[in-house]
């Protein structure tokens, strides 16, 4: 028997989550025991997996910062997981408090942490949706009622289109989201992949099916596929540490080992 | 520029903050701009640089800086392990503080106290921080439970009213019965099941949408008069609703609520600026209920539903138990009888004619017979009417025909061999198939057509239409004769008669039966009138239902040729009969 799609998930609190081994890696204490037993195997396998959570996390404020700079002050963050230091509306409102933002995650648990910690911010909230439904996340009556679609917006697919397999069109679901947004709307992106380290990296996509959210990588090529329809801004679709850093020190030596492309794309 | 000891310049100071910034920067794991962290920096250095030369010196200072480290983000074990490195390898000769014992004292004292205070608020950060995420954990839990309940709600209202009204459903319906019993286990409920009246042509002819708001227009009318009589109202299928009564104490009261409901539904309904007529009928149920009685019930509902339809519209009937027992009996019958047919289960007996002056044996009435499993041996007028009804009346006298053609040619070998009569149904007249099938049944038994009659009841045949008498004329053709059953029992369309290709009348049984109440000489005079009539029309008279040999003489003396009887045998099967073939004589 199928069930109806609008009968509610149960909450698993025995299989791992990403978003939440991700919180252990950047220091956080947000997550469970079976959440830390699945970050420490990845540990492991990939001692430095921390400072490719941490350069992913630095991209993301990047990023923003990148867009506030353009102008930008409201923000679309879709699977924006467990709420660290340094949140996308933490950001965006310092440099504008009247910046919004509006966050979606699948992980109910994700969702009701992202509520406790906006409680009284009525310039940001969260809604709990699936990444598969551009048009239920853009149609949510809490996305309208806070951004103004009208306006540019800043669309942010940070590490969240890996969970995503290619039987799901992640193409078509970027192109879906990317068609509502008006001219000058800004998307970025980070995406895991092989390219560099295939061995552990197809390790730690195995080891990444007992979580709820199982990672597929994908290519350079396929990553810049992403932005098609899109003007790439400057660089590029690079390795995370490259994109715009702050400073030529913080890149490192091996960038390619932070496992991660990333870019941003402006929608013409 | 010569600094004082404990106290470096300005730009000393920044130089020292701005490596420990940069330093915190990369141990952090949150990211943090250059401009802000460097602003955070030197105001803790600042204040630590104090806290050196501070009279008194109190240590606490270096507790606090800790504290605020965790608090600014620069959590991470490497940011502790960085900066007391830091302030060990470079603060002193940075700043170009004294290296006497009292500030390394001092020193060694404050980054104690910064140790501490850092792991002091990373382990207040983590237990907070596993906090919210349980509270996190346990909201999302109880929101997935409280979505369960919900969705188990709305399944079961689903699984419990109709889509289109909101009305509860059958399920619902069977339920309160059940709620009702268990209120009141020795109480009476009454049910009125009501139909629309040719509904389906207001779905047909104006369309479902106007037909789906006219069955909303009656769900409405019905909800207000089950809410001011205190009733429970459902509905069933398409255009059928029913009204719960609970706690009546007899049949007028579900008879005053079905008389109130068909006058509430035959006031015209105004849909899309059509006035609708519309009727309805019902059939009602009042008894004491029992355990599990609420589909008995319903059904029992149903079934008066019927039997009003079956009156036509806009009536009401109420439940009859015995009527319904002899119903379901009917009902059980001709759902057995396409079995019962392949099994063999239908045969034939036979009653011998006989002539009424020398009493020999002249002819066998085959009559149906079903030998039923359960029921024993069925007459005909048990089955021959739900053959009818059924569609199997066809089938069910080819069947018996070919029987009685077969045992016909078998007694054929005997000299005199007597004729087979067999009934024909009046609906096989029309049958336009019917004169090949004898055809062909003589033919594949070898049965001499003459040996052959067909008996057809009075009012099925007189007066018919051309088809008929052209069927009664092409069978007469093929060799075949051809009775008139039960005469005199219909008012017989004389005109017609003597037009009709006829062999024999067979006079009902009654005009053997002597009336008491009359006197015999008129009863004879009204006979012999009768059989004359028969004679005058150049057919023989058979009469039925001689029971005594007085009988046969009187009915031999009326000018009839034979008859038939309990007098003269009864029916029995082929094998008793066979002797009485052989011998010529009953």
């Amino acid at each position: 028997v199928q069930r109806p799609e609008w009968a509610p998930e149960g909450i698993d609190l025995t299989r791992p989550s990403v978003a939440r081994a991700y919180d252990y890696w950047l220091g956080g204490s947000h997550n469970f025991a079976v959440d830390r037993e699945f970050a420490r195997k990845i540990i492991e396998m990939m001692p430095d997996v921390r400072l490719m959570a941490r350069a992913n996390r630095a991209f993301l404020h990047r990023a923003v910062w990148f867009m506030l700079g353009s102008g930008i002050r409201q923000f679309l963050d879709i699977g924006s997981g467990i709420p660290t230091v340094g949140n996308v509306h933490e950001i965006g409102q310092e440099a504008d408090p009247e910046a919004r933002v509006v966050y979606v995650d699948i992980d109910p648990i994700a969702v009701a942490h992202s509520e406790q910690i906006l409680v009284g911010n009525d310039r940001a909230t969260v809604i709990e949706e699936d990444l598969r439904h551009p048009e239920a996340i853009l149609g949510h009556p809490r996305t309208r009622a806070l951004l103004d679609i009208q306006q540019p917006i800043g669309l942010l697919l940070v590490s969240v289109l890996h969970a995503i397999p290619d039987s799901d069109d992640p193409v078509g679901l970027v192109r879906r989201l990317c068609a509502a947004l008006q001219p000058g709307s800004y998307v970025a992106i980070s995406h895991v992949t092989a390219d560099s380290r295939p061995a552990e990296m197809s390790q730690a996509q195995q080891l990444s099916r007992q979580t709820t959210t199982p990672g597929t990588v994908r290519s350079k090529g396929q990553v810049e596929q992403f932005f098609s329809g899109l003007e790439l801004v400057e660089p590029g679709v690079v390795w995370s540490p490259q994109w715009r850093p702050e400073s030529p020190d913080d890149v490192g030596e091996h960038p390619e080992r932070m496992g991660f492309y990333v870019g941003v794309g402006r929608k013409a | 520029v010569t600094g004082q000891p404990g106290s470096g310049t300005a730009d000393q100071l920044s130089d020292f903050a701005r490596t420990w910034a940069g330093t915190l920067r990369r141990a952090s794991l949150a990211p943090m701009r250059a401009a802000r962290s460097e602003r955070t920096v030197t105001y803790l250095a600042q204040r630590l640089v104090a806290a050196l030369s501070a009279e008194p010196f109190d240590a606490s200072a270096g507790y606090r800086i800790g504290t605020e480290l965790v608090d600014n983000g620069f959590a991470s074990p490497e940011s502790l392990g960085r900066t007391i490195t830091l302030i060990n390898s470079r603060l002193t000769t940075d700043l170009r503080l004294p290296a006497d014992g009292e500030t390394t004292g001092r020193l060694s004292a404050l980054v104690e106290s910064l140790a501490e205070g850092f792991a002091a608020a990373v382990h207040d950060r983590s237990l907070d921080a596993q906090d919210e995420v349980r509270v996190a954990a346990l909201t999302a839990q109880a929101r997935a439970e409280r979505d369960l309940r919900e969705t188990q709600a709305r399944l079961q209202y689903l699984a419990t009213h109709d889509p289109l009204t909101g009305l509860p459903n059958r399920v619902l319906l069977i339920e309160q019965v059940s709620a009702a019993l268990r209120a009141a286990p020795a109480g009476r409920v009454g049910l009125v099941c009501l139909d629309l009246d040719r509904f389906a042509t207001i779905n047909t002819s104006l369309g479902h949408r106007v037909g789906d708001r006219l069955l909303l227009a009656v769900a409405n009318r019905l909800r207000g008069l089950a809410t001011a009589c205190g009733l429970q109202v459902a509905r069933l299928d398409r255009d059928e609703f029913v009204l719960l009564m609970t706690g009546t104490s007899g049949a007028e009261d579900v008879i005053k609520v079905a008389d109130r409901a068909l006058c509430r539904l035959a006031e015209p309904f105004h849909i899309d600026g059509l006035e609708l007529p519309v009727t309805a009928s019902a059939g009602l149920v009042e008894q004491p209920v029992a355990a599990g009685d609420g589909p008995e019930l319903l059904r029992a509902a149903l079934t008066a539903l019927h039997w009003a339809q079956a009156r036509g519209t806009g009536h009401w009937r109420l439940f009859e138990r015995e009527r319904s027992t002899a119903d379901i009996q009917r009902y059980r019958l001709s759902a057995a009888m396409p079995g019962a047919l392949r099994r063999g289960e239908f045969t034939l007996a036979y009653q011998p004619l006989v002539d009424l002056a020398d009493r020999r044996l002249v002819g066998v009435e085959a009559l149906a017979r079903w030998h039923h499993p359960e029921h024993g041996m069925l007459t005909a007028d048990r089955f021959i009417g739900l053959a009818a009804a059924t569609g199997l009346l066809g089938t069910l006298d080819r069947h018996l025909l070919r029987l009685a053609c077969e045992q016909g040619a078998r007694w054929q070998r005997w000299p005199d061999a007597p004729y087979v009569s067999v009934n024909l149904a009046a609906p096989r007249l029309h049958d336009p198939g019917l004169v090949g099938d004898i055809a062909q049944t003589l033919d594949q038994s070898g049965l001499d057509p003459r040996r052959l009659q067909l008996e057809i009841t009075e009012h099925d045949t007189i007066g018919t239409d051309r088809d008929t008498v052209a069927t009664l004329e092409a069978l007469a053709g093929l060799g075949v004769r051809i009775a008139i059953d039960d005469f005199g029992t219909g008012y017989a369309n004389l005109a017609c008669l003597h037009a009709l290709p006829l062999h024999e009348l067979k006079l009902a049984a009654s005009f053997a039966q002597h009336p008491p109440d009359r006197p015999a000489a008129a009863t004879d005079a009204f006979l012999a009138g009768v059989v004359s009539l028969g004679h005058t029309l150049g057919l023989t008279v058979l009469a039925e239902g001689i029971e005594t040999e007085a009988q046969a003489r009187r009915l031999h003396a009326a000018g009839c040729h034979s008859g038939q009887g309990w007098h003269f045998g009864l029916p029995a099967p082929a094998e008793d009969i066979t002797p009485l073939v052989r011998a010529g004589t009953p």
